[in-house]
């Protein structure tokens, strides 16, 4: 009996585990068999605006260097880092560091879209439950392509999930035009599918696909198609509860502008993030050095307007009020922007940005990071000028592309008299007007570097007599395209050459 | 029932030897009559064995004809052969051979003479030399080829990291195995509990631990108690602490005057601080250590409780551990021997905020390190409206004093460890081994940030608590059959187990921040008005091994070992999931052939050689799997569920293989006088993980660089350890021990011959890159570009050039492009962090009851990134006052450029040689003589007074040479394993008096 206890023990003791070595992750998640119902199809579409508002792309390093090549904001801070200086500079080295740091993320949003709609074969929902959902996915792959082709031309486009890597890994370049024609394919679908409205403009309706088909076509120069969808858009106006705000500031404060009938395509930042996922930086990045005004800790002065856009821009203007602080407060006191650097080495004695820092709502983090805004992707005043721009191309001298313009030009007023409407202009004074009136309305928000691009305005733009001043080192034979990543190209060499003059 | 019973013990015991066993009972003492506790009593060619209590008393069971083997460090070893005794004195004679020792192995023990692999022990004494907090702290400069360093600085409760035989991986751990009474994976015990630590070098003797063998293992024995009358002993110890150091920064009117030249409009504060004045404090520890232990004939038992206690010398920041050990052996048949190891603790550790990573928070604006040198002396604590200060130059950042005393970051560490085993005679030369065991560590981390620091709780979020747990559970059954034959001048030892291990990590995090009230500190997250996404994870892993090993040995002259192991790892991908390890040694006394059998100056010579090959789980559980990863989403305000492609399946993903060579020399002179072991190894570590950058990120994975065995890295070095006993006398002994250790490092292969470019600088620095991976090149050399000194205007010397927009008075660096303008493309290795060579002395002396202990430990050769002097000479902070000096259009004699707002390029401007040599501990203790202890009626009084830190000789500038900015792994790109010699506000070290005494009745 004893003797037979101590067995137990040792026999006890000792048997214990034998396994198959088999991993059986639990809370992680597998491809095989996600895609089970059509949630499972949003769940994957919504890692592309997931992707869209992390810092790489919209957060700060893609929209930070969309706005520093632009001819309106330049460096306020000159300790900030070589790599956005580049592209104030149009000096862009092929390992510039902005532009690796958003690439991978940009193809990021593309293979959130291709899992999506791969994964959508798996359901088994009708056409009609599914398709709405699945057109999200065409949408925002359509969105991110516009952006690749717009800054790199020729680029490689993937359309599904990677099966053979090592075929993909030795792909060409796809042309230009061939992308375009995808993005069209692309959005059509979208708005074959999406419904009119959605529960919020943070996620694509028709009205998203059918301005995005007016922008593409406009800038791809074909204007009849321009106008055609934009004017669809309007006459839609209804239909997709679309209108101005009635106050241009309004759209800039994130209490408000969820209630907002102008925005139409809109990526959401909730005052929340998880590390850099989610975290908006434009107000830190555009905002004061030392500011008290905001209770944020004021900004970092790296992204500052020019000052010749504040001696230029009429003071009549109430978008101008709207869109730029001249004063900042420190210690207690009210001061002009003559005296910012006073009060902080790295400040710059410019007028700062105010779109981003006045009403950003809760932020998460200090300097205003990881606010509540939702960036506006694109807006109904920008269809207006879309319909206004593209009609004068096809039938110039027109009084209905008068009136989108007045449309506009009358929310921004504000009550007072300027902008007047304008009435019987020529086909190029009415041209000149509406990219002028394109950057002070859409001003910094992301839009002027794509109107230059599209216009081939940079000579003009950049020459002595711009509001930067001379940049000498900006090439129109060059710097209308951005270099595609050296490291890319080394791990594809088929992707080469670069972009010319890289 | 009794019928299948007996059946079953049949089959067992059939051919089992019928020899009883009695107990036998003693004590071991010195010549001078003192009893030798701790010292080792062995039934040779058994398992069976013993260590004497704090009286020199021991018990063990033993038949006729045993050979008892009883050994004590500095002592002769006795064998007797038992005949009927029950009791047994021995009086060993002291003797400065270790020869003759017993040491600990994987799965068993040795004698040290008959080792034919590479292993190192450090003994109880030098363990407890001077207070550490942990016992792997001890383990710096004892041992040929092992380097310790603590991750951040004197930082209470910071971890500490050891590597023997320097960096074999790049992706996966370079720390040891750690090994505690048999316990795979254990966590180190207290240092007063250890009896002995036991580190296992080279392949012979890791490769029984095989895919976890690579970076060697550290083999932990407790304390055991033995039959004989209850002891009790308190151990109590108290140090007083101070930094070491402290920058020369400028004052406030020196700032000042220093800001003007930057920015002239800049006007002084009203204010004068010192932020070191101000946060350094002068710290102090505790130490109390309470034991008993004791047994009869057939158990024994060794219970102690530990109090540790540190206020750090940094405001705030403090640890506090409690813990138990708990060892009982019950000799429950004459066959069968039950025991248990029960270990518990509870740390608590307040920290301040220190090694930032400059990502997380604004301008790495949370490091009170780092804040006090940066942080304006012109600024006061609070500003006119009585609200916390923001520095006015540089990122805005809180104030550090703001941060130390109002940031919380606690964390709470509870282990457990309870090990059971059964040990079973099945005949007089085999024996059935089985042990298990279960393991937690659960730890709690809670963050909070108050809203009146303005910048790093995010200004009007209103406050952020943070609470994170993570609970690691380990399961253990091990069970392995030794057979011992014995024939007339040969012996053979043979062992053969198997192993099953289970590893489960359960973790979860949530946060809220906008909270109505700073008095929640962290718990209470439904105060806050936004709740942040709280995560959650599960991660198991299992290994499932059979292992086995020969002993062989020829007329005490010939050795042989061999040495196998087969794992299996859940880990691995689908293809890999099992390997084998092997390794052969053999070791040759020489000093046993005729020819030297009488040579009366060689008293030993072996040599050894072995080669194996062991392994690295280099990869963490599921990395070989096809992911999907959620990430971050928002839509209508509110945060969704987003699942995106993570990476792709590798189903041929394995561990990384170490081929290691090691051959050995020992060596005795004049009867053990002098003892000398030197050793060479060569160790090649193959099939290294990396992250494959070769796969396009147009291919969209959150985690572009999928994971590859592609690289190879080599570690090659001496390793020497000479003990002399110099002087020994009645009244007067004197020894020497004295380890050295080179090491060289060199990458072999990268992933198609490419660069790893690594960055280990603070987030904030927004730099590219500090280190590069390169072949042919050693581990971490550093990235940069090479500093030629100040411009002095005119033309450029050959070979130069300037950062654009430079002057008169700026940086002059190497143009190794040759294109006229310095630009990335002219970085360069410019320093490398490995030490030529590390080495330790230690010198006791004993003189009638006094003795004295001398230890120094070094390091020469490495050099040091002095990532703080980037920081205080870029412009946008305080500085240190050797930049008075800054080039001047008068004073143009100096190699430091003009004061301006600059980069913070890395060059190697700073870049410093990092050898020291350190006076780590001095102490004197005293033993009460036996006519005081007798009339206080205790057994033993021991009190001493050390001093642990007192002397740095160094040429570097910094604070401290010994630097480990990101050492734990936190950096951007850069892991603990590649990042070495930086130093970025670290925890500064300290130096302490301590006054200790030691108490037995």
């Amino acid at each position: 009996m004893k003797a037979y206890k101590y067995l137990f023990i040792l026999v006890g003791l000792s048997i214990f585990g034998c396994s198959d070595l088999e991993e059986e992750p639990v809370g992680l998640l597998a491809p095989e068999g996600f895609f089970k119902s059509p949630k499972d199809i949003q769940t994957a579409v919504n890692a592309a605006y997931g992707h869209m508002t992390h810092e790489d792309f919209w957060g700060r390093k893609m929209s930070l260097t969309l706005m520093l090549r632009g001819d309106m904001v330049g460096i306020g801070d000159p300790t900030t880092s070589t790599r956005r200086i580049e592209h104030d500079d149009f000096n862009v080295p092929t390992d510039n560091g902005m532009i690796s740091g958003y690439w991978n993320r940009v193809y990021q949003i593309i293979a959130a879209a291709n899992q999506a709609i791969a994964g959508a074969e798996q359901v088994s929902a009708a056409d009609e439950i599914k398709n709405p959902i699945v057109a999200q996915a065409y949408f925002v792959r359509a969105f991110a392509y516009f952006h690749l082709v717009r800054q790199f031309g020729d680029i490689p486009y993937i359309d599904a999930p990677i099966s053979d890597a090592a075929a993909a890994a030795s792909i060409t370049k796809t042309a230009t035009a061939k992308v375009y024609e995808n993005i069209i394919s692309d959005l059509k679908y979208a708005k074959t599918w999406l419904p009119n409205t959605q529960a919020s403009r943070t996620i694509p309706a028709k009205s998203a696909a059918h301005s995005y088909l007016a922008l593409v076509y406009l800038t791809m120069g074909d204007y009849q198609k321009a106008y055609d969808e934009a004017k669809g858009v309007i006459d839609n106006e209804s239909v997709y509860q679309l209108g101005l705000e009635a106050d241009y500031q309004d759209l800039f404060d994130a209490t408000k502008i969820d209630g907002s009938n102008e925005p139409i395509f809109a990526l959401d930042f909730n005052g929340f993030r998880s590390g850099d996922a989610g975290q908006d930086y434009q107000a830190a990045l555009t905002g004061i050095r030392g500011d008290e005004q905001y209770g944020i800790g004021g900004g970092w002065s790296v992204a500052v307007p020019s000052l010749e856009v504040f001696n230029t821009w009429d003071d009549q203007d109430y978008r101008k009020s709207v869109s730029l602080d001249v004063t900042g407060v420190f210690k207690g006191n009210v001061e002009p922007y003559t005296v910012f650097k006073n009060f902080h080495s790295r400040a710059v004695n410019r007028p700062h940005i105010a779109k981003y820092t006045r009403h950003p709502g809760v932020t998460a983090n200090g300097n205003g990071r990881a606010s509540q805004h939702n960036h506006a992707m694109m807006r109904y005043a920008e269809v207006l000028l879309i319909a206004a721009e593209a009609l004068n191309e096809v039938s110039p001298g027109s009084a209905e592309a008068h009136g989108y313009v007045n449309r506009v030009r009358s929310r921004a007023r504000n009550g007072g008299t300027f902008p007047a409407d304008v009435s019987g202009l020529s086909q190029n004074d009415f041209r000149t007007l509406v990219l002028e009136d394109r950057k002070w309305e859409l001003a910094f928000e992301f839009k002027r570097w794509y109107d230059i691009v599209r216009r081939k305005m940079g000579a003009e733009v950049f020459s002595a007599s711009g509001l930067e001043g001379a940049k000498p080192n900006f090439d129109p034979n060059q710097d209308y395209l951005l270099p595609l990543p050296a490291d890319e190209l080394a791990r594809n060499p088929n992707l080469l050459p670069n972009n010319p003059g890289y | 029932m009794k019928k299948s019973n007996f059946l079953i013990l049949l089959t067992l015991l059939a051919t089992m030897g019928l020899s009883a066993q009695t107990a036998l009972n003693g004590t071991v003492s010195g010549a001078d009559g003192q009893p030798i506790p701790g010292a080792n009593v062995l039934v040779q060619n058994t398992n069976s064995g013993t260590t004497t209590d704090f009286d020199g008393k021991f018990s063990i069971a033993v038949s006729s004809g045993d050979v008892v083997v009883v050994s004590y460090l500095g002592f002769a070893t006795q064998s007797i052969t038992i005949t009927n005794q029950t009791a047994l004195d021995v009086v060993l004679q002291a003797s400065s051979s270790e020869l003759d020792e017993v040491v600990v192995v994987g799965y068993g023990s040795l004698k040290k003479s008959d080792l034919t692999g590479s292993v190192s022990s450090v003994k109880s004494k030098e363990l407890n030399a001077f207070p550490v907090l942990d016992a792997g702290q001890a383990l710096q400069g004892r041992a040929a080829g092992v380097v310790v360093q603590s991750n951040n600085g004197g930082e209470p409760g910071a971890p500490i990291s050891i590597q023997i035989r320097g960096n074999t991986s790049i992706n996966a751990s370079s720390s040891p195995l750690i090994v505690v009474d048999g316990f795979v994976g254990a966590a180190m015990p207290q240092p007063n509990d250890i009896q002995s630590i036991e580190i296992l070098k080279d392949a012979s003797a890791t490769a029984i631990y095989g895919s976890r063998g690579s970076n060697g293992v550290v083999m932990v024995t407790t304390k055991k108690g033995s039959a004989g009358k209850l002891t009790v002993e308190v151990n109590s110890n108290y140090s007083f602490q101070s930094t070491a150091n402290e920058l020369d920064l400028l004052n406030a009117s020196e700032f000042a005057s220093y800001q003007q030249l930057i920015n002239p409009s800049y006007t002084k504060g009203a204010a004068d601080t010192d932020w070191q004045d101000l946060l350094y404090q002068s710290g102090n520890t505790q130490n109390h250590q309470f034991s008993f232990s004791g047994g009869s004939d057939d158990v024994n038992f060794y219970t102690s409780a530990n109090y540790f206690n540190q206020e750090g010398v940094v405001l705030n920041s403090g640890f506090e551990r409690v813990s138990f050990l708990s060892n009982l052996d019950a000799q429950v048949s004459d066959k069968i021997k039950l025991g248990v190891n029960l270990f518990g603790s509870r740390g608590s550790k307040d920290g301040v905020p220190t090694q930032s990573t400059g990502r997380t928070a604004n301008g790495g604006g949370d490091d009170v390190i780092s804040l006090m040198f940066r942080f304006s002396p012109d600024l006061g604590v609070l500003d006119a409206n009585g609200q916390n200060t923001v520095n006015n130059v540089g990122d805005d950042v809180d104030n550090p004093y703001a941060i130390a005393t109002e940031a919380v970051n606690e964390t709470k560490t509870d282990k457990f460890r309870a090990n059971l085993y059964a040990n079973y005679d099945i005949l007089e030369n085999l024996t059935f081994k089985t042990t298990f065991g279960v393991s937690t560590n659960n730890q709690t981390y809670g963050l909070f940030r108050p809203s009146s620091l303005i910048t790093t709780a995010g200004g009007n979020t209103g406050g952020r608590a943070i609470i994170e747990n993570a609970k690691r559970t380990t399961v253990l059954s091990e069970s392995y059959l030794t057979y011992n034959h014995e024939l007339d001048n040969a012996n053979l030892t043979v062992l053969a187990g198997h192993s099953y291990q289970k590893n489960t990590t359960q973790r979860f995090s949530a946060g809220a921040q906008g909270f109505t009230s700073d008095s929640f500190s962290y718990h209470n997250l439904s105060g806050g008005a936004v709740q942040l996404i709280p995560t959650s994870s599960l991660t198991e892993s299992e290994i499932e091994s059979l292992f086995g090993r020969v002993n062989f040995d020829y007329d005490d002259k010939y050795l042989l070992t061999a040495t196998v192991r087969r794992d299996g790892a859940s880990n691995f991908a689908i293809n890999e999931k099992y390997a084998i390890f092997p390794s052969g040694a053999f070791g040759w006394k020489l000093s046993n052939e005729d020819f030297l059998n009488d040579n009366e100056t060689i008293s030993n010579l072996k040599l050894r050689a072995s080669y194996g090959v062991t392994g690295n789980q280099a990869i963490s559980p599921y990395q070989s799997l096809a992911r999907f990863d959620n990430i971050y989403a928002v839509l209508n305000g509110q945060t969704v569920s987003a699942v995106t492609p993570d990476q792709a399946a590798n189903p041929n993903l394995k561990w990384e293989s170490s081929y290691q060579t090691n051959v050995g020399v020992d060596l005795g002179l004049y009867d053990g006088k002098i003892s000398v072991s030197l050793d060479y190894y060569n160790i090649n570590t193959k099939d290294l993980i990396i992250g494959d950058s070769s796969q396009p990120e147009y291919f969209g994975f959150l985690t572009p660089a999928s994971l590859k065995n592609v690289g190879e890295v080599s570690n090659s070095g001496f390793e020497l350890n000479i003990s002399t006993l110099n002087i020994s006398n009645d009244k007067l002994t004197w020894t020497t021990d004295f380890n050295l250790s080179a090491n060289k490092n060199e990458f072999v292969t990268l992933l198609d011959g490419e660069d790893i470019l690594l960055d280990a600088s603070p987030g904030y620095f927004n730099i590219d890159n500090t280190h590069v991976l390169r072949e042919g090149e050693s581990v971490g050399s550093f990235w940069g570009y090479d500093y030629v000194g100040v411009y002095q205007g005119g033309s450029l010397p050959a070979g130069t050039a300037l950062l654009p927009g430079a002057a008169a008075g700026d940086q002059l660096f190497t143009d190794v492009d040759g294109n006229g303008e310095i630009s990335p493309a002219d970085k360069m290795i410019i320093g490398d962090p490995n030490p030529d060579f590390t080495f330790g002395i230690t010198n006791n002396f004993t003189y009638k009851n006094f003795d004295l202990n001398i230890f120094l430990q070094g390091s020469q050769g490495g050099q040091v990134m002095n990532l703080t002097n980037v920081q205080l000479y870029n412009g946008d902070s305080n500085t240190v006052r050797d930049n008075l000096n800054a080039w001047t259009p008068s004073n143009t004699n100096t190699d430091i450029p003009r004061v301006k707002l600059r980069g913070k390029e890395i060059s190697s401007r700073f870049v410093e040689d990092g050898s020291y040599v350190r006076l780590k501990n001095i102490a004197i203790g005293y033993n009460f003589t036996s006519d005081i202890t007798e009339k206080l009626g205790v057994d033993s009084l021991r009190v001493s007074l050390s001093a642990q830190n007192l002397l740095t000789f160094t040429n570097y500038s910094g604070l401290d040479p010994e630097v480990n900015y990101f050492g734990s792994g936190g950096g951007s790109s850069a892991s603990g394993n590649t990042t070495n010699g930086f130093d970025f506000g670290n925890y500064p070290t300290i130096q302490s008096v301590n006054f200790a005494v030691n108490v037995r009745f």
